[in-house]
């Protein structure tokens, strides 16, 4: 609460008013549907009368249609100032009304109170009634009727809705260009019609949703989080909570959302490419830790979608960043070829207690206690591998292997393809004390097919050029196996859904992995901690013009 | 009632660049950029030949991304402007 020295409202007839007036002064501020303040005005007008014109009794009522309900109320004749605008109020930082203020000549306040306490009130009438020249004047207010105290009313400036308006308008924190609408325009229509969504209606980002999702991190709304391609656009942190509210985020998702954001424009992402390719990949998110269940992520039933506002409004709320921020709009520089619906959002977080191994972050070199998120570029699938026969480790690899033999094209080596494994399916490997390096094993070498059938031919015009098979050592390697897979690790194996049945999920990486790293972020307060590619050392976050994480090159390219 | 909304984009407003003035005639020498796209060694392979065999006297320098999912690195494009009068790049598949 802050005495204000200096302020202009207008009074009950329109005439503008100017604070301070000369001499002492006794301020109030007041609203009609408070009881406190309705037993407290007749004693302001006691005041007011009582000094006549040795001090100003002036107060303010934070709605307009309120004051001639109480002028004719208490039959008031002092002034009555408008602070409907709430500014007198904001500015004041009033929680309570009545609140009350007792300024003396030299413009200082003396004292002040809120709520009703008699003892206090009756001293400030008495002080009142001396900085009026009248030390020895009477009230004429009966104060042993007045109960000996009372609790004030929640100030308006304070009410759910009003206070978020007002920090909204007058904080400070929000510098975006306002775009107004005219009352006819449908804003759904308006925003669609502006490029700003992904398609589907996207909440409206007002000023005051714009602000309570910046309450949702410790940074500062200025901060430039990254440069987002592919037009290189800087990104604040309230630009990511503008896009957060279109996206249907709540305020608890900033952190994560401002995360993903630093990932996704590190070079070891490299989210223009990603956007860009005519592939039509796309990131997808991944959460380990304890901000899964503190932000209300979904693990379990339909952890890949859909119903989960959390998995769903995170990753969408990337998406809508990059487009919007960064200017990726398919057709643009989106050259995706067709797309698909995980391109909207696709974000989970994984079943850690249902998973017989360490956790993808752990794995990645965090701690079980950390929050993490991690990105992956894949541009295919979700594709469902049904299997409910299988009871043995290496009959699950089998069929694993199996579905994933054809990913993108069936001669193709590629690199990364994420294996969501059901709680089901993992627990197969657990019984049997497979760890994930044995089911990468039996991958590699389920899949591995020798290098001629690779090779590319009049049948089937995919794989790779004949030219490969001097780099395999000439025609003696035709017969050598080649796996589907460049490296073990290139196999990301994580558990998520429920343990409803024996199906599980895989996505195909992005142009064989060599163009984007997994990369992972601890998540703070202000979003990202520590960034690590998962295949090199820590990286400097801020940026796509980030270190390089050290030449990544498939040993084995289609071209 | 107005609505009002914030503007989620980078509200920068793009630079207006006027397009170098066509030539009348090919001449000097012509930066071939190879994206490292699938084939595009062929089609600039073939390009380089017609334009050997159509403007003689005009030189050409090719010039390769290091990978076709990022932007081309700064010294690229900076000896294809110091190099080079033309550039004809070989875009996507």
């Amino acid at each position: 609460m802050h005495p204000p020295t200096k302020f202009s409202l207008q009074d009950a007839n329109g005439q503008e008013m100017q604070f301070p007036p000369q001499g002492p002064v006794l301020l109030a501020l007041v609203k009609e549907d408070c009881d406190t303040c309705n037993l407290t005005l007749p004693l302001l007008e006691a005041v007011h009368r009582a000094t006549d014109d040795g001090l100003d009794v002036w107060v303010a009522v934070q709605k307009t249609e309120d004051i001639p309900v109480l002028k004719d109320r208490h039959d008031l004749t002092m002034p009555l100032l408008d602070d409907d605008a709430l500014d007198l109020s904001y500015e004041t930082d009033i929680d309570t009304v009545p609140t009350l203020f007792l300024y003396d000549q030299e413009q200082n306040c003396t004292l002040q109170t809120f709520g009703f306490d008699r003892h206090e009130w009756r001293e400030i009438a008495k002080e009142s009634m001396a900085l009026a020249g009248r030390p020895d004047g009477n009230t004429d207010i009966d104060w042993d009727a007045l109960p000996v105290q009372r609790p004030g009313c929640g100030a308006r400036n304070y009410e759910p809705g009003v206070y978020e308006r007002l920090q909204a308008i007058k904080s400070g924190d929000l510098l975006s260009r306002l775009v107004d609408l005219a009352s006819s325009d449908d804003i759904h229509d308006f925003m669609y019609e502006q490029g700003y969504t992904d398609g589907f209606p996207v909440v409206p980002p007002t000023r005051e949703r714009v602000w309570k999702m910046l309450q949702g991190t410790d940074r500062d709304p200025q901060d430039e989080v990254a440069i987002v391609p592919p037009n290189l656009a800087p990104i604040t942190v309230e630009k990511i909570a503008i896009n957060a509210v279109m996206a249907g985020a709540k305020p608890e998702y900033m952190p994560s959302i401002i995360a993903l954001v630093e990932i996704a424009c590190t070079d070891s992402f490299n989210i223009h490419g990603v956007l860009a390719t005519t592939m039509g990949a796309t990131p997808v998110g991944i959460f380990n830790g304890p901000i899964r269940d503190r932000i209300g992520m979904n693990y379990l039933h339909g952890a890949l979608g859909s119903g989960n506002r959390a998995n769903a409004a995170i990753g969408r709320a990337l998406r809508l960043c990059v487009r919007n921020v960064g200017g990726s709009v398919p057709g643009g520089t989106d050259r995706a070829t067709q797309g698909g619906p995980h391109r909207l959002t696709m974000n989970f977080a994984e079943n850690e207690d249902a998973s017989p191994w360490e956790s993808l972050a752990v794995e990645y070199g965090f701690e079980p206690a950390d929050d993490v998120a991690t990105l992956m570029a894949m541009s295919g699938g979700p594709a469902t591998i049904a299997d409910e026969r299988s009871r043995e480790a290496r009959g699950m690899a089998g069929t694993l292997a199996m579905s994933m033999s054809c990913m993108q094209d069936p001669k193709s080596p590629m690199v990364d393809t994420l294996v969501v494994l059901s709680p089901d399916h993992a627990g197969i490997f657990g019984r049997s004390g497979w760890s994930k390096d044995d089911v990468r094993e039996c991958i590699m070498e389920e899949t591995a097919i020798p290098l001629k059938h690779r090779l590319r031919s009049d049948d089937a015009g995919c794989g790779l050029p004949q030219s490969v098979v001097e780099r395999f050592g000439g025609e003696a390697a035709l017969d050598l196996p080649v796996p589907k897979f460049r490296e073990k690790s290139n196999i990301i194996l994580v558990v998520a859904g429920s343990s409803a049945a024996k199906f599980s999920t895989i996505l195909g990486g992005w142009a064989g992995g060599a163009y984007s790293v997994p990369t992972s972020a601890t998540i703070g307060p202000t979003g990202a901690l520590e960034v690590r590619g998962s295949r090199g050392s820590d990286m400097d976050k801020r940026s796509s013009g980030g270190r390089e994480l050290g030449a990544f090159e498939p040993s084995v390219r289609p071209d | 009632m107005v609505t009002q909304i914030l503007d989620p984009t980078d509200e920068r407003v793009p630079i207006k660049r006027s397009l170098t003035p066509r030539p009348e005639a090919l001449h000097g020498r012509i930066a071939l950029l190879d994206i490292s796209k699938p084939r595009g060694d062929v089609f600039l392979d073939r390009l380089e030949e017609l334009l050997h065999e159509r403007a003689p006297g005009v030189e050409t320098r090719r010039f390769m991304k290091p990978t076709v999912a990022k932007p081309a690195p700064q010294p690229i494009k900076d000896a294809i402007l110091e190099e080079c009068d033309f550039v004809i790049e070989a875009l996507a598949d």
